[in-house]
């Protein structure tokens, strides 16, 4: 009884520990088991494949769905290759009806959702169904986008979705004359007019993966936890805003690594696993870790395979020469730099009234800002100058672009074309506003950047700091003058990008500049139904061109990606259109337990 | 006492309608529409309009039966929060964040409360002297640290460095074994304010008269601070200590964020973040009914500690 108020705290501390849970056994390792440990930055919001188009939910969807089509994990350029597709399609001559063989033997994942608890075959109605539920209004896919007037008889089966009063009255078996299922392993679909991105935007994208009509009325509105695919991997566990395991799919058919690739893949060891079957992994466990210390502490001790470098770990990783420092070659860390296909910009809104009409100003702007300087301070001196939209990674770059001076870095002469703008304005500029998409001390660095080098050609600017969906919001109602923002391409063609100016795609549509050009849009719609050819391409430059005469926004950067990896985490060759990867990596055991010997001996 | 509980348990009526209204204004008028920015890319005006219509977002605000502050309000007294922007059931977020959350504040809570009351004591009792002048610098300095600060040389330090805790979570470690080095830090960085705060309640028990009669009657040191003294300065540590429970269900954002715990607090911010007004909303509501009604609960201990409290 003397101690009665110390047992009650002990008591209570105890209490909470038990009822908290102990060891989580489900996700325990066990030894000799592959494991891939992998960091995600932003937290999953869920796994509906028809649904979720952030670089999170992707990411971890093409591990669990499988399209028809996948880029080749090594041949470059990019070439495009059947993955649940036997074969390419075959494609009519006027371009508009593409027929499709669905590989055989290809089994959803076992699950409780089907009678027997065994998945059964997937059959050209999977896709169907797939599609057809991106269509259904009542299901507000972010996906319909990449439909929207494109098949023949889906716009129409939209339009009936919309007298459905909830999700789960739409008839799926009501006929769209543009998906059509012949036999159960032939996919047909007709076409509104040609449409080049078909393979490569739509039918290589996870949103296309077969989905199985059983799961859907089996966990109706919890389908975004419940992922029933045909994979490589299966969700085991999710535990929302913390971690997700996925675990090898017993019933996986079986993948064959590839067995050709660009040349040095073979020197760099991308081809030791030639013909092999995947997946190699038999666990993949990825981690939410937004802050940079903690996970560049679980990379350095060897409990994530990857890791990208933190702005603040630079001079630890990089040398002065941009290579890895003799510490992390004896850590046995590789460093892999790449391309990424995006290009950060300053925008204009093309509509608000002082910069729209305004030429001289926006090319001002532009003028006024030392792209080199701002790499160097917010980039480490990585990534390379945008000259225009095509990033140097898309086919139809135009690698003379530099010479055209656009990015050119020159305050005298953004003093003089001030002096020209007040005069198509009628008198003194007023005080011009940037949005900036965050309130952290980088976006404050950022805002201030841009202020001070418009402030030293006289222009005078204000910084508006807002939080994300405030920034968002403001964007897509065509509210902020000036915006900080960048573009990336999902597939390696240019269109991807130049249709942030198309004039139908105002916002809230990708156009946030709000742009209009008669010419880039007749260009536009021309280009949007041509296939690949050197044609199309120079069509590309002349429009790039146009974009950049009008100067919607200052271009400022293409990103250059900097990734560390152990030497333990093999096929790690970049790949910037596919995130379903996980299947080609493999961990070298041995030398992942020889890390931690090292790790020992560092101490 | 009965009746004196209804009567402040009615008073909650009106401060949590209140707080309903007070969310749904600063959300609802102030944060503007999120259906544009669930749409995504690209979305077409009938898309926008159709999550409008999922999430009542068309429906008038305030004056109709089927208003949007009418409907906010009766969700919220019948508990049902809806789903959250990501489409699962608020309350299940809430069910699973509840348990790391108190897994950190609790041990925190009761880490600083009786180490800095039982600290208190001794340097009040040795007030004046180097050891109670080492003890306030102490606290100053802990104080005047930032909380990050804490956090990333504890985490750089007692996780990396010397490798005595994990740096982060992971799904093989025991509750035990990641939320130790959190609260630790919690506790250290909470310590120096608290004991600052009751010293000075301390201080002032110990210039009463019936603690020099204590002394005088030959009673142990130890009997007079434990016994006496904190039995009289339980006012202001009951009021302290009962008032900052309803806090422990709202989790610590930056310990949670730094160490991967998916509790509570990192649910909040995370929600405010995304526009989530869900969940905001079934946070705030819980919070204020928590705070309510441990207010109730502090009026009810004063009379149980002191009998000079009265009902009436």
């Amino acid at each position: 009884m003397k101690h009665r108020q110390e047992f009650l705290a002990i008591a209570v501390i105890a209490a909470v520990f038990a009822l908290t849970g102990c060891r989580d056994s489900s996700s325990a390792e066990e030894p000799n088991e592959m494991v891939l440990h992998h960091a995600l930055a932003t937290r999953l919001t869920g796994l509906d494949p028809g649904d979720q188009r952030n670089v999170t939910a992707l990411t971890i969807k093409s591990q669990i769905f499988e399209p028809l089509y996948q880029y080749h994990f090594l041949k470059r350029p990019y070439q495009l290759v059947p993955l649940l597709a036997e074969d390419m399609p075959e494609i009519s001559d006027d371009k508009l009806t593409y027929t499709i063989k669905i590989k055989k033997g290809v089994y959803f994942q076992d699950d409780e959702c089907f009678r027997s608890g065994k998945g059964r075959e997937v059959k050209a109605e999977d896709f169907v169904f797939a599609i057809k539920r991106i269509a259904n209004i009542k299901n507000l896919s972010q996906n319909w986008s990449i439909f929207d007037d494109k098949i023949v008889g889906l716009d129409e089966f939209r339009e009936y979705t919309k007298s459905c009063e909830r999700r789960e009255d739409v008839d799926y078996s009501r006929e769209v004359e543009g998906l059509q299922t012949p036999d159960d392993y032939t996919l047909v679909i007709k076409l509104k007019r040609p449409w080049p991105q078909l393979l490569t935007y739509a039918l290589s994208d996870t949103a296309t993966a077969p989905v199985t009509k059983e799961a859907i009325d089996f966990y109706g509105k919890d389908i975004i936890s419940h992922p029933v695919g045909t994979g490589p991997f299966r969700l085991k566990e999710w535990r929302r805003r913390s971690y997700i395991v996925l675990v090898r799919n017993p019933t996986f058919r079986g993948e064959a690594y590839p067995s050709e690739g660009e040349a040095g893949d073979a020197e760099a060891g991308y081809l030791n696993d030639a013909g092999k079957t995947m997946p190699f992994a038999d666990k993949v466990v990825w981690t939410v870790i937004e802050e940079d210390q903690p996970r560049w502490f679980l990379f350095l001790q060897g409990k994530l395979d990857s890791s990208v470098i933190p702005k603040d770990n630079w001079s630890e990783v990089i040398t002065g020469s941009s290579e890895l420092t003799a510490e992390m070659k004896r850590r046995g860390i590789h460093l892999k730099t790449f391309l990424d296909p995006t290009t950060f910009f300053l925008g204009f809104n093309m509509q608000d009234p002082v910069l729209g009409n305004n030429r001289p100003l926006r090319l001002a702007i532009s003028r006024a800002i030392d792209r080199e300087k701002f790499i160097e301070l917010f980039r480490n001196n990585r990534d390379v100058v945008a000259h225009g939209i095509i990033p140097p990674l898309i086919a139809s770059y135009d690698a003379q672009i530099k010479e055209k001076g656009y990015a050119r870095y020159d305050p005298e002469e953004a003093r003089s074309l001030l002096k020209e703008a007040e005069k198509v304005h009628g008198g003194k500029l007023p005080t011009l506003k940037i949005g900036m998409p965050g309130t952290d001390t980088f976006f404050r660095q950022f805002g201030q950047f841009f202020k001070r080098q418009l402030e030293a050609v006289n222009l005078d600017v204000g910084i508006e700091y807002m939080d994300g969906p405030t920034y968002w919001e403001k964007l897509h109602t065509r509210s902020l003058q000036m915006f900080a923002s960048g573009m990336g391409a999902t597939l390696p063609d240019a269109q991807d990008l130049l249709q942030s100016f198309y004039s139908k795609f105002w916002a809230p549509g990708s156009n946030s500049f709000n742009y209009a050009n008669p010419e880039f849009d007749s260009l536009y719609e021309k280009i949007a139904v041509m296939f690949d050819s050197p044609e199309r391409r120079e069509l590309y430059r002349k429009m790039e061109l146009i974009v950049l005469e009008d100067c919607p926004a200052a271009f400022l950067n293409h990103r250059v990606a900097y990734s560390l990896h152990h030497d333990w985490y093999k096929n790690y060759k970049p790949n910037v259109f596919t995130q379903g990867l996980s299947k080609y990596r493999k961990i070298d055991m041995k030398k992942r337990a020889e890390y931690k010997e090292l790790l020992k001996r560092i101490k | 006492m009965t009746t004196y509980i209804i009567r402040r348990l009615l008073y909650t009526i009106p401060i949590v309608f209140g707080v309903l209204l007070l969310t749904f204004v600063l959300f609802t008028l102030v944060g503007g529409d999120i259906s544009i920015e669930i749409a995504g890319k690209n979305a077409t005006a009938e898309t926008i309009e159709e999550i409008r219509e999922e999430y009542g977002l068309n429906k008038p605000l305030f004056l109709s039966w089927d208003s949007q502050f009418i409907n906010h309000f009766k969700n919220a007294l019948t508990f049902d929060f809806g789903r959250a922007r990501d489409r699962e059931p608020v309350i299940d977020k809430i069910k699973r964040g509840v348990g790391p959350s108190l897994a950190l504040t609790v041990p925190m809570f009761l880490g600083i409360m009786i180490i800095s009351v039982s600290l208190s004591l001794v340097v009040a009792f040795v007030r004046g002297s180097v050891w109670d002048i080492l003890a306030v610098v102490i606290c100053i300095i802990g104080m005047s640290i930032p909380y990050l600060s804490f956090i990333l040389f504890g985490q750089y330090f007692l996780a990396y460095k010397w490798g005595l805790f994990p740096v982060f979570f992971s799904p093989d470690l025991s509750t035990a074994q990641y939320v130790t080095l959190p609260v630790l830090i919690g506790i250290v960085t909470g310590l120096g304010s608290n004991l600052r705060f009751y010293r000075t309640v301390m201080l002032d028990e110990m210039r009463s008269d019936y603690v020099r009669t204590a002394f005088a009657k030959g009673l142990t040191t130890r009997r007079v601070l434990f016994k006496h003294v904190l039995k009289n300065a339980m006012i202001p540590i009951i009021t302290r200590v009962v008032l900052a429970i309803p806090f422990l269900f709202l989790g610590s954002l930056l310990l949670e964020r730094f160490f991967g715990i998916p509790g509570l607090g990192y649910l909040m911010i995370e929600a405010i973040g995304s526009r989530d007004y869900f969940v905001i909303n079934a946070m705030t509501y819980i919070s204020a009914i928590l705070f309510v009604v441990f207010n109730v609960i502090t009026d009810i201990c004063y009379a149980w500690v002191d009998p000079r409290v009265s009902f009436e």
